[in-house]
């Protein structure tokens, strides 16, 4: 579903993005992991057709990512970590204008924003009454969830989706995502959460300054390793293990 | 549902944008707190108003009716290229360039073409009845010009329409230029010299108009003198409704001829050629730039002036110097404030210039254009101010209230100090020169001094009631039509002032003109100020 060979993107003189290279499957969800800056979020905007890569190549269901970049963008469905969505808006408006971006035929598109309605607990009322701009960050985050799905996309990017969810949200989000990827979708999922990433995803993969450090399956990489969890894993590779004693010491900066 | 092929969704997509920026344009980009029903009131009256007041200004074409139909189009094309020509400069950089966008938007499969072509037609769509409430009056009568036909009418609002293609695309075509040239690092900068450019060309052609024309018998003509106004686009479209409505004269079907062209490439360049710029463009503006800050340049100028004399003394209190290096960091830094700080104060600059360079023609007018020029400089802070209220990350402004600050007072007093540091200083010292070039006598600048002495009470305007507090309001707001009715009454203050300082002076008693303007000035200034300083945060925010 996604092949990457070499992908790289360069800003001025800053490498963003070094020579990534990996494969994901149909049906597998892969955790995309790394510290601030390393590259994440410019990596999902070059598989999304968002931005074009320096180098290397890249497929989304065999579509080219620099020359089919509109049929890629037709099979993919992103969830971007800004939640950003047009706050003057209801949130029917908005849903009903993405479904057009997607050509989905007026009643079939309302049919499947009440399916999601449903799923997420909400009335109509909900999407018509207020602008999204009044929305909480939660509701806001379920009407960009419906959004990236509205059009069934083979492969799905989720950046940092949980963000603002309630506990009972975030729990039915875990088990749609898990579905979907039974039904067969490909689902990249970027999170700082470790302990969620260790719990859904089926493989991770960590970067750092735009380079892959690591590929495999949660709880081989960790048991091989000796790290005893995910984030101690990520932690160690990452160069974070200092954090908690720096923490600690900061925390005594406040003591009167 | 499998997603259909790219053919079939070019439609329903254009339709879809198009609906969504043009009710982006109407109910702004955000709106936190507001419930749908609420929307459209506020919306509509200020946009009716606005159409209504275009309108009525239009009904000064009707004095051209006893002309010839080339000089009642060529005022009425000249006009509506500045009023079209000042909207696209405040609203494109906006519509074209929305930094959330590129998360919502630009993952979807639609093409950079016909992005820019939806947000393209809802410019010409607005521009169109911007014009179209100006011209109505001229467009109506225009067929009893002296060599008109009835066809006038149409003819007009083709040219009209050719007009609002033309001067959109062109400003399009302005920032795909800029970015194909100067990529990502100068690009905000060269957007907005853009947009001044713009505006500041609006306003100028507005001010050339007039002048094209003189008065022959009966009726207004155009200055046969002026050879060069043939190569500036609204004696192109006058020449459009000449050629088919009008004399038919030879050179008018070649002035036709001419605007049709050119009006095709712009477009086709804009959408066409150069719109894979414009997609660019989206991309780099959701990127955090790459340059690194300068070491001691201007990243750190502002935070460390404040800790320099004059400065020091002058910014005692904390919450003053906070907002003031908050302030003058977003009049360097921010895209969307320069874009609408810059262009929205170049049409003030261009006037009180126009007044010295007449001044300096006309020696009868000179003092008044001098003293003229003093007092509508008042309008810069003034303007400064109530611009500077405006920003896309409105919401962090909370911050205000969040901090134990007790009300406005301070944080608009320091917003005040950093727009009179870094915009009312540097024009005053431009026009001082500019006078003293002109005029080659020093005791010519004693007649700005009116104007300088009621800077306090223009900068302090804004803020009466605790009202604009710097970046605390969603830029959408900053459309309101209410504050060109503030602007013109300020500027028939401006004019009084001059006038009683122009007969202060030959009276002999300037001198105690100033004393006398200094202590109103002083009269009315402390009760406002007192008045700002005991108000407090307004309850009732969303």
């Amino acid at each position: 579903m996604i092949s990457v060979q070499r992908l790289s993107k360069q800003f001025g003189q800053q490498l963003a993005v070094d020579a990534l290279t990996f494969e994901i499957p149909a049906g597998q969800i892969v955790g995309f992991l790394g510290p601030n800056g390393a590259g994440k979020s410019t990596t999902l905007k070059m598989l999304t057709g968002m931005l074009a890569p320096t180098s290397g190549q890249g497929t989304i269901c065999g579509f080219d990512l620099e020359k089919d970049v509109i049929e890629v963008k037709r099979h993919v469905g992103f969830v971007p970590e800004s939640g950003a969505v047009f706050e003057s808006l209801t949130g029917l408006e908005y849903l009903e204008m993405v479904a057009a971006l997607y050509a989905i035929p007026a009643d079939a598109a309302r049919k499947r924003i009440e399916q999601f309605l449903t799923f997420f607990d909400l009335g109509f009322a909900t999407l018509t009454d207020k602008l999204l701009g009044a929305y909480s960050k939660g509701m806001r985050r379920k009407v960009v969830i419906t959004a990236a799905l509205l059009h069934n996309p083979p492969v799905v990017f989720f950046d940092e989706p949980l963000d603002g969810l309630d506990a009972n949200a975030a729990v039915g989000f875990k088990a749609l995502i898990q579905t979907l990827a039974h039904e067969g979708k490909a689902i990249v999922y970027s999170s700082h959460i470790l302990d969620v990433v260790e719990r859904v995803c089926d493989r991770v993969l960590i970067i750092d300054k735009g380079k892959l450090l690591l590929d495999g399956q949660p709880e081989e990489l960790v048991a091989s390793s000796g790290a005893g969890t995910l984030e101690r894993l990520f932690t160690q590779l990452t160069g974070g293990t200092e954090m908690e004693r720096r923490a600690e010491d900061f925390a005594r900066t406040f003591r009167p | 549902m499998n997603a259909p092929s790219a053919a079939v969704i070019s439609k329903p997509a254009n339709r879809a944008l198009h609906r969504l920026f043009l009710t982006l344009f109407l109910r702004g980009r955000s709106s936190r707190g507001l419930r749908r029903s609420s929307v459209p009131r506020s919306v509509f009256s200020k946009l009716a108003f606005t159409l209504i007041l275009y309108a009525l200004v239009g009904c000064f074409g009707l004095y051209f009716l006893n002309g010839p139909v080339f000089t009642l189009s060529l005022y009425l094309h000249g006009m509506t290229l500045v009023f079209c020509g000042l909207f696209i400069a405040a609203s494109a950089g906006e519509t074209l360039f929305n930094k959330e966008e590129a998360d919502i938007l630009l993952h979807r499969p639609i093409s950079p073409q016909t992005l820019l072509r939806a947000k393209l037609t809802v410019l010409v769509q607005v521009s169109l009845w911007i014009a179209g409430a100006f011209n109505l009056a001229g467009t109506l009568g225009g067929f009893r010009a002296i060599d008109a036909s009835l066809i006038f009418p149409v003819a007009h609002i083709i040219s009209t329409v050719l007009e609002a293609v033309f001067c959109t695309s062109c400003v399009v075509l302005g920032y795909e230029f800029c970015l194909r040239c100067f990529g990502r690092e100068l690009l905000e900068n060269v957007m907005t010299a853009v947009q001044i450019l713009v505006a500041v060309g609006a306003v100028a052609a507005g001010q050339i108009i007039p002048r094209m024309m003189t008065v022959v018998g009966s009726h207004v003509t155009f200055r046969s003198d002026v050879w060069w106004v043939r190569f500036l686009p609204p004696t192109w479209f006058a020449g459009f409704d000449d050629a088919l409505s009008g004399s038919g004269a030879g050179l008018s079907w070649i002035l036709g001829a001419t605007g049709v062209t050119l009006t095709a490439i712009t477009a086709w360049l804009a959408l066409g050629r150069m719109a894979r710029h414009y997609e660019l463009g989206l991309q780099l503006l959701g990127e955090t730039s790459t340059m690194r800050p300068a070491q001691g340049g201007r990243r750190r100028f502002t935070a460390l002036l404040v800790h320099v004399p004059p400065f020091s003394w002058w910014l005692r209190h904390p919450v003053q110097r906070a907002s003031f290096i908050l302030v003058s960091s977003y009049l360097v830094r921010d895209r969307d404030v320069k874009l609408r700080v810059y262009p929205g104060m170049a049409p003030m600059l261009i006037m009180p210039v126009i007044m010295l360079l007449n001044g300096h023609q006309d020696v009868g007018l000179g003092s008044f254009g001098v003293a003229f020029a003093g007092t509508y400089l008042g309008m810069i802070p003034m303007l400064g101010v109530t611009l500077l209220q405006y920003s896309q990350q409105w919401a962090a402004a909370d911050i205000f209230r969040i901090a134990p600050v007790i009300g406005p007072a301070e944080v608009c007093a320091g917003a005040r100090k950093a727009v009179t540091c870094f915009l009312t200083v540097p024009l005053v010292i431009v026009y001082a020169l500019i006078t003293l070039l002109l005029s080659r006598d020093h005791k010519a600048l004693a007649l700005m001094l009116p104007g300088l002495i009621m800077l306090p009470i223009y900068t302090l305007v804004p803020n009466l009631g605790g009202a604009a507090v710097p970046l605390s309001e969603a830029a959408e707001e900053a459309k309101s039509a209410r504050r060109g009715l503030v602007y013109a009454g300020a500027t028939v203050v401006a004019a009084v002032i001059a006038s009683l300082a122009i007969w202060a002076q030959f009276a002999g008693w300037f001198f105690w003109f100033l004393l006398g303007e200094i202590a109103v000035v002083t009269a009315i200034y402390v009760p406002l100020s007192r008045s700002l300083a005991s108000t407090r945060w307004s309850a009732n925010v969303d």
